[in-house]
């Protein structure tokens, strides 16, 4: 018989030693795990560092702690969340406790049959249980998912800096987002998308109360004083006489969180039709071009200055570099700084640029709808270099510099004949806005 | 240890227990891959009983007019339960039927296999543990194999044997070889995927970036050892028909498999950043639990448990085809071993 050649024998041996290892790896895998206890929810780490660079002071250890107990105290547990007591506060309209047990812990039915844990079943992967944008997924998924804990959302009804609406949580979560891995839940029965944004707010409020209180402890709170061997003011100490005063006050920082949220309802931007269609008029062919040609004109003229971002061609190519603010607050464009924050580990990721949408494609991330698109032109998209063209609202005939409702519907129609006017022939009166910029 | 059977031993129940087996093991696998897919292990929270009732006694009506997660989690168990049936019935005629000590020995181990599946399956209720389902999933296909190993062990082939094929020893040897590598590595390559899908919640996104590399990188290794398997059996085509249809299994599953691979993750996760600038990529939105997206996930589980089944039915016939001495006696023991 032929004895195998020595190239042979070796590669058999890598062969071998490769499969063994994998196979010791992978099997010895499913087992890694099995003692993990109850979920927990992650501390802001890249926040406090934030927070820690801006004011140089440092965030000790024990205030670390603080923090954990009092949030625990506050908002419970992934698996036993808890609605906090704020007084007077209408607390439940924006999260009920009924359906927080709906959503939180993990996935099943309880003994009678009631669904349990939905966050974890649809959401978690990829929003991570804290809701901090750090789920198993997020590495591959481009844009990130959202991190809550700002209480930043970005396609919704109401200005910047303002919460969303029920119906603008509900509406991304029936709609879902296209071009992301944020998908459509449209097959989830209402009661489950309910408590689902129900928990949502949850995580939200619980991350924003978080970064309001290092705030506090940083700026409120007196540092040690090692000359005057003082210690550190604790964040909560259950020690201390005056904790029901403290408690009272941190209690006003997560109320006045909650008030927002209770405010977005009303801060919807209701929007009206554009003066051409009033009194169930219809739009002739002249006056549909006339207003593409003022969109047109608005697009690259200096008040909106979409070209600026969204490029000359539309394609989204003309500002590449900025960032949204999940990022910025990483310092990513600060020598040196960005080493610091990746450092913190797992849960904080390298920032990416936010690209301008390409309005060739006629793909939107907020929705297609004209009333959609003039919720992005008016409120700006929150958390992202979008701006609102509501900060230059003027009113019809008024003379400043600024835009009119019917300028921003004029910017509607034209941004959604974008995917059909063709970018190597222009309209015809392509000639005129070239020498009108020129 | 003798490998010859008596004319009293070439009864066709042991082969006929074995094949219903392995046919009702198959859609098993589905319903368990839907239990993951709409994770509903905990659609039932006790075990063995579903609602307090007896398994088999639970109203048929809300089992099938329920929520669906409570359908596809109770038909799982019935499912489950009806191969531990047909195991038991395996075991009688084997030892009713089948003189071969080590075949009475390998009637036991998929008796003890099925029975710590179940227990597996009982235990994932009942500690609401994510890690044993996950185990329970990696099992799920050790036993189909097993299964699939058994059914060619007491099939006419295995016991009369047909014509050896014309090969070198070398070329035997090699196929031998190959045949077993293929059919590990594809098996660590399931045990992969099922950690890919079952990463808890809890895990880092580190972790899960590891364990897609591997996954993908497994899935190049696995194909190109199939892909020699299948040029391997080319090479003897005309003189081994009983290697064909695994042979050509393997090739077709593994470019049917590869492509539920990058279906799975579009419809999970949608398209690659880099195709975003494509109008079908621009426009995609996730539908979730969507018959679409659970198919097709579910798909991609249950034809990697199709491809172990055909690279075992491999293995096990180019074991006996091209069986030596010690082959013969010892591939039956191999596969108890693999399995156990």
């Amino acid at each position: 018989m032929e004895l195998p050649t020595r190239k042979a024998m070796k590669l058999s041996v890598i062969r071998h030693w490769f499969v063994s290892a994998v196979a010791v790896v992978a099997l010895a895998g499913p087992m890694a795990g099995c003692s993990r206890n109850e979920a927990t929810f992650n501390r802001n780490e890249a926040y406090v560092k934030n927070q820690e660079r801006l004011t140089k002071e440092t965030f000790s250890a024990e205030r670390k702690a603080d923090l954990d107990e009092v949030l625990s105290g506050l908002f419970g547990t992934p698996d036993r969340p808890i609605v906090p007591a704020l007084g007077d506060i209408d607390v439940a309209s924006v999260m009920d406790a009924t359906k927080l047990h709906f959503a939180a812990g993990p996935v099943g039915r309880d003994e009678r049959g009631r669904a349990r844990g939905l966050y974890r079943e649809h959401c978690a992967h990829c929003h991570g249980v804290t809701g901090d944008g750090g789920g198993p997924t997020a590495l591959f998924l481009n844009p990130y998912p959202r991190d809550y804990r700002r209480g930043t959302f970005k396609f919704k009804s109401t200005p910047r800096q303002s919460k969303p609406t029920h119906e603008d949580l509900k509406r991304i979560l029936i709609e879902g987002i296209p071009d992301t891995a944020m998908p459509s839940f449209r097959a989830l029965p209402d009661n489950e998308i309910d408590a689902l944004i129900h928990y949502v707010r949850y995580l939200s409020i619980r991350g924003e109360s978080e970064r309001s209180l290092v705030q506090y402890a940083l700026f409120e709170l007196e540092p040690a004083d090692e000359e005057a061997n003082i210690e550190e003011e604790r964040l909560f100490d259950l020690t201390s006489g005056n904790r029901s005063d403290r408690a009272a006050e941190l209690r006003e920082y997560v109320g006045a969180i909650v008030q927002k949220w209770l405010g977005a309802e009303a801060e919807a931007t209701a929007v009206a039709p554009p003066s051409w269609l009033a009194n169930g008029a219809e739009l002739s062919h002249e006056r549909e071009v006339e207003l593409l040609k003022h969109g047109r004109d608005l697009f690259y003229g200096k008040v909106a200055a979409c070209v600026k971002c969204h490029g000359d061609s539309a394609i989204g190519d003309g500002q590449t570099t900025d960032y949204d603010d999940w990022a910025k607050e990483l310092e990513p464009t600060v020598p040196g700084a960005l080493d610091e924050y990746l450092a913190l580990g797992r849960f904080v990721f390298p920032p990416r640029n936010v690209r301008p949408r390409n309005l060739r494609m006629g793909h939107y991330r907020g929705g297609r709808k004209p009333v959609d698109i003039y919720w992005r032109i008016f409120n700006g998209i929150d958390g992202t270099p979008m701006p609102a063209l509501s900060e230059v609202l003027k009113q019809e005939g008024e003379e400043k510099i600024g835009v009119t409702h019917d300028d921003i519907w004029a910017l509607v129609y034209y941004v959604r004949s974008l995917p059909y006017e063709s970018i190597s022939q222009p309209v015809a009166v392509e000639a005129a806005y070239q020498r009108e910029r020129q | 240890m003798s490998d010859k059977l008596s004319k009293n031993e070439l009864s066709p129940w042991p082969h006929r227990f074995a094949v219903s087996l392995v046919c009702a093991t198959f859609p098993l696998i589905w319903v368990g891959g839907l239990v993951t897919t709409y994770d509903a292990g905990m659609a039932v929270p006790d075990w063995p009983s579903t609602y307090g009732y007896n398994l088999f006694l639970y109203p048929w009506q809300t089992w099938l007019f329920g929520p669906w997660d409570l359908f596809i989690e109770h038909g799982h168990r019935l499912l489950g339960a009806l191969v531990g049936l047909i195991t038991i019935g395996f075991v009688w005629s084997v030892w009713r039927h089948d003189s071969r000590r080590w075949m009475r020995g390998a009637s036991l181990a998929v008796l003890g296999l099925v029975l710590l599946q179940g227990g597996l399956g009982g235990a994932r209720v009942l500690m609401d543990q994510r890690q044993l389902a996950m185990i329970h999933g990696c099992v799920g296909p050790a036993f189909f194999g097993f299964g699939v190993a058994l059914a060619v062990m007491t099939s006419n082939l295995w016991r009369a044997g047909i014509t050896k094929p014309q090969t070198t020893p070398e070329m035997a040897g090699k196929l031998k070889r190959l045949s077993l590598t293929t059919l590990i590595l594809i098996y660590v390559q399931l045990v992969l995927g099922a950690q890919v899908r079952h990463i808890p919640v809890t895990a880092s996104p580190g972790t899960f970036r590891i364990l897609v590399f591997f996954h993908l990188l497994m899935a190049i290794i696995v194909t190109v050892h199939i892909a020699q398997v299948y040029r391997s059996i080319l090479r003897i085509y005309g003189s081994a028909p009983a290697l064909r249809l695994p042979g050509y299994a393997l090739g077709g599953l593994i470019c049917i498999q590869i492509s539920l691979g990058v279906q799975t993750w579009v419809v999970k996760y949608g398209w690659p950043a880099f195709l975003t600038e494509s109008d079908f990529a621009a426009g995609h939105t996730i539908n979730a639990s969507s018959l679409s997206q659970s198919l097709t996930v579910t798909a991609h589980v249950a034809v990697g448990s199709l491809i172990l089944a055909f690279a075992v039915m491999l293995y096990t016939r180019a074991a006996r085809l091209f069986r030596t001495e010690t082959t013969a006696l010892g591939s039956g023991a191999l596969m108890i071993g693999l399995a156990t």
